[in-house]
C-alpha cells in the first residue's frame, strides 16, 4: 500500500517534470525574438573559444613538425680518425633515444661550407682544413628537457669536442603552443562566465515576470525546487540551444578556413573537432545554462516573500 | 490544531503587533477573529502560516511547535493549511480548474487524482460549470468561491480566511459563511478574520476579539478552558 503510494508519487513527479519541461519550452517559443537573441549571444560566447581550440589543434600539428626538426651536432676532436668516428656514430645509432646519425667528414664539411658560402678563394688560403668532422643526430624525443639532457650526456664522450643543440625552433614552437592554449582556455573561461551571466539575467527577468504566481505557489506550500524547476528547464534549453547554434556556426567557419589552415600546417589533413568535442559543446552549454539558472533562481526566488 | 500560548510578535522595526495571545482551536471548531483594522488579525494569521516567526511564547500548529520548524519544512507545513484571501489571489493567466489544482500540483498528486479532486471542490462551491473559464470572467462572489475551492482541495486540517467576505454584498457573505460552517462537520478547524460585526453576531459562533495586539475577548474561552 505504502509502496503503491510512493510509486504514484514518483509517477506524478515525473508527470510534473514533463509538464514543466513542456511549459518552459512553450514560454521560449512564445517569445521567439528575445529567445533567439539570447541564444545567439550565448552561441557567440561559446563559438570564439571553441574556434580557437580548433585552430590550436591545427597549429599543434605545425608545432610537431618544428619539434621533429631538432638536431644535435657533435663536433669531433681533430685527432679522431674516420674509422673511430664511424664506430662512434654506429654506437650512437644503437641507442633508443636516437633515430638517425649522419657522419660528416672534414672534407665534406669543407665542401658543404664552400658551396653554401661561396668563399672558395678565402678557404684556399688555409694550409689545412679548419673545419672539424661532425656527427649530426636526430633525437627520438621531441621533449626539450629530454633532448637537452641527451646533448649534455653526449658531450662527455672522449671523441667529442663540442656539442651544439639546435633546439631554438622547439623553444619557439613550445612557446607558441602554450600561448595559444592559455589564450583559448582563458577566453573560454571568460566567455563561459558571460554565458552564465546572460542566462542568470534571463532567469531573473523570468522570476520577476512571474512574481505573483510564485507568491501564490509559496502560500499554498510550493517548495523552492517546485518553483525553480521550470526556470532550470529554461536555462537548460537556452544553454543547449546556444551550444547547438555555436556548433553550426563553428562548422561553417571551419569549412571556410579549412583550405588556408591546412596549407599553413603543411598537411592535407585538416584537424576537425571530434564528435565527442562537438557533443561536449552542446552538453557544456546546456550544463552551464542549468547551473546558472540554478544559482539565479535560488537567489531571486528566495527574495520573494509570500 | 491551533494552540497559542502567551504568543507575542514584535517586528524588527520595534513595533509590537501582538502581545501575550493565548487561545486554542480544536478539530472541527470554527472561530471568528475580529477587531479594528491594525489590531493584529493579519499578523496572527501570518504566524500560523509561518510567514513571520513568533517573538515570544509558544505556538503549536497541527501538534508541531513553530519554533522548531525549519525553513525547508515550511512548504510542507503550508500544504496542511488552506488559506482564503480577501483579494482571493487567483492567477488570471490560467483556468479556474488550474487555479484550484495548484495546491495539488505542489504536493505532486497524479493528474487523474487532481482532476477528480478539483471537480469535487468545484462542486462543493457550486461552480462546476465554470471549470474551464478564466477567473477574470467571474463575478467577485464567484472568484471568492474559487479561492475557497483552492483552499479546500488539498483537504487541509486547518482553513484560514482573511476577510473572505470583504468585497461581497450581505447575501453573498452569508452564503460563503454557510459554506465555511459546512467544512467544520468534516473535522476541519477554521479561523476566519473578519470585521463584519453584524454578520459574525448573527451566526452565534465563537469570537476572538483583538485590540491593539491583545486578545481582549474570547467568547468561547469558558467552554474550551
Amino acid at each position: 500500500m505504502a509502496k503503491q503510494a510512493r510509486n504514484a508519487k514518483y509517477t506524478s513527479l515525473l508527470t510534473n517534470h514533463r509538464e514543466d519541461a513542456r511549459s518552459s519550452w512553450k514560454r521560449l517559443v512564445a517569445a521567439p525574438v528575445s529567445s533567439l537573441m539570447t541564444v545567439t549571444v550565448i552561441a557567440i560566447a561559446l563559438l570564439l573559444p571553441s574556434f580557437l581550440m580548433v585552430l590550436n589543434a591545427n597549429l599543434e600539428a605545425v608545432v610537431d613538425s618544428f619539434r621533429q626538426s631538432a638536431r644535435i651536432t657533435l663536433y669531433l676532436e681533430s685527432g679522431v680518425s674516420v674509422e673511430s668516428a664511424a664506430e662512434v656514430s654506429n654506437n650512437l645509432l644503437q641507442r633508443d633515444d636516437i633515430v638517425q646519425a649522419e657522419y660528416i667528414s672534414q672534407q665534406q664539411a669543407l665542401a658543404d661550407f664552400s658551396r653554401r658560402s661561396g668563399l672558395d678563394s678565402l678557404l684556399g688560403q688555409f694550409s689545412e682544413n679548419p673545419l672539424p668532422a661532425a656527427i649530426v643526430l636526430t633525437p627520438a624525443s621531441t621533449n626539450l628537457a629530454l633532448v637537452s639532457s641527451l646533448a649534455e650526456e653526449l658531450s662527455a664522450l672522449p671523441e667529442v669536442d663540442q656539442v651544439q643543440l639546435d633546439a631554438d625552433w622547439i623553444r619557439r614552437a613550445d612557446a607558441l603552443a602554450t600561448a595559444l592554449t592559455i589564450l583559448a582556455r582563458g577566453l573560454g573561461a571568460i566567455f563561459l562566465l558571460g554565458v552564465c551571466f546572460i542566462i542568470g539575467n534571463t532567469i531573473k527577468l523570468g522570476v520577476e515576470h512571474r512574481r505573483d504566481e510564485i507568491r501564490v505557489i509559496k502560500l499554498v506550500g510550493g517548495s523552492h525546487s517546485f518553483i525553480a524547476r521550470p526556470f532550470l528547464y529554461t536555462g537548460f534549453y537556452l544553454g543547449g540551444l546556444g551550444g547547438i547554434t555555436a556548433l553550426l556556426l563553428l562548422l561553417a567557419l571551419l569549412a571556410a578556413v579549412q583550405g588556408p589552415v591546412a596549407a599553413f600546417a603543411g598537411s592535407d589533413n585538416f584537424q576537425r573537432p571530434g564528435l565527442a568535442a562537438l557533443l561536449l559543446l552542446i552538453l557544456g552549454g546546456a550544463l552551464a545554462g542549468w547551473l546558472s539558472a540554478l544559482l539565479a533562481s535560488w537567489h531571486h526566488i528566495r527574495q520573494i516573500d509570500p | 490544531m491551533i494552540a497559542f500560548d502567551r504568543v507575542s510578535k514584535r517586528y524588527a522595526t520595534g513595533q509590537t503587533a501582538l502581545t501575550n495571545i493565548s487561545f486554542e482551536l480544536q478539530k472541527g471548531e470554527l472561530a471568528f477573529l475580529t477587531g479594528h483594522s491594525g489590531a493584529g488579525k493579519s499578523t496572527l494569521l501570518k504566524l500560523i502560516l509561518a510567514m513571520e516567526p513568533i517573538s515570544g511564547g509558544r505556538l503549536q500548529i497541527n501538534g508541531r511547535d513553530m519554533k522548531s520548524l525549519k525553513a525547508r519544512q515550511i512548504p510542507e507545513h503550508r500544504q496542511h493549511i488552506g488559506t482564503v484571501f480577501q483579494d482571493h489571489q487567483l492567477l488570471m493567466d490560467r483556468s479556474v480548474a488550474d487555479n484550484i489544482a495548484l495546491p495539488l500540483r505542489v504536493s505532486a498528486y497524479g493528474e487523474q487524482e487532481i482532476r477528480r479532486r478539483v471537480r469535487a471542490a468545484l462542486d462543493k462551491v457550486g461552480l462546476l460549470s465554470k471549470e474551464k473559464l478564466n477567473p477574470a470572467r467571474l463575478s467577485g462572489g464567484e472568484q471568492q468561491r474559487v479561492g475557497i475551492a483552492r483552499a479546500i482541495v488539498n483537504r487541509p486540517r486547518i482553513i484560514l480566511a482573511d476577510e473572505p467576505t470583504g468585497n461581497l454584498d450581505p447575501a453573498l457573505s452569508a452564503e460563503i459563511m454557510e459554506l465555511f460552517r459546512q467544512f467544520r462537520q468534516i473535522g476541519v478547524c477554521l479561523l476566519i478574520a473578519s470585521h463584519d460585526a453584524s454578520l459574525i453576531g448573527s451566526l452565534g459562533e465563537r469570537v476572538l476579539t483583538l485590540d491593539h495586539g491583545r486578545l481582549v475577548n474570547d467568547s468561547g474561552a469558558s467552554s474550551h478552558g
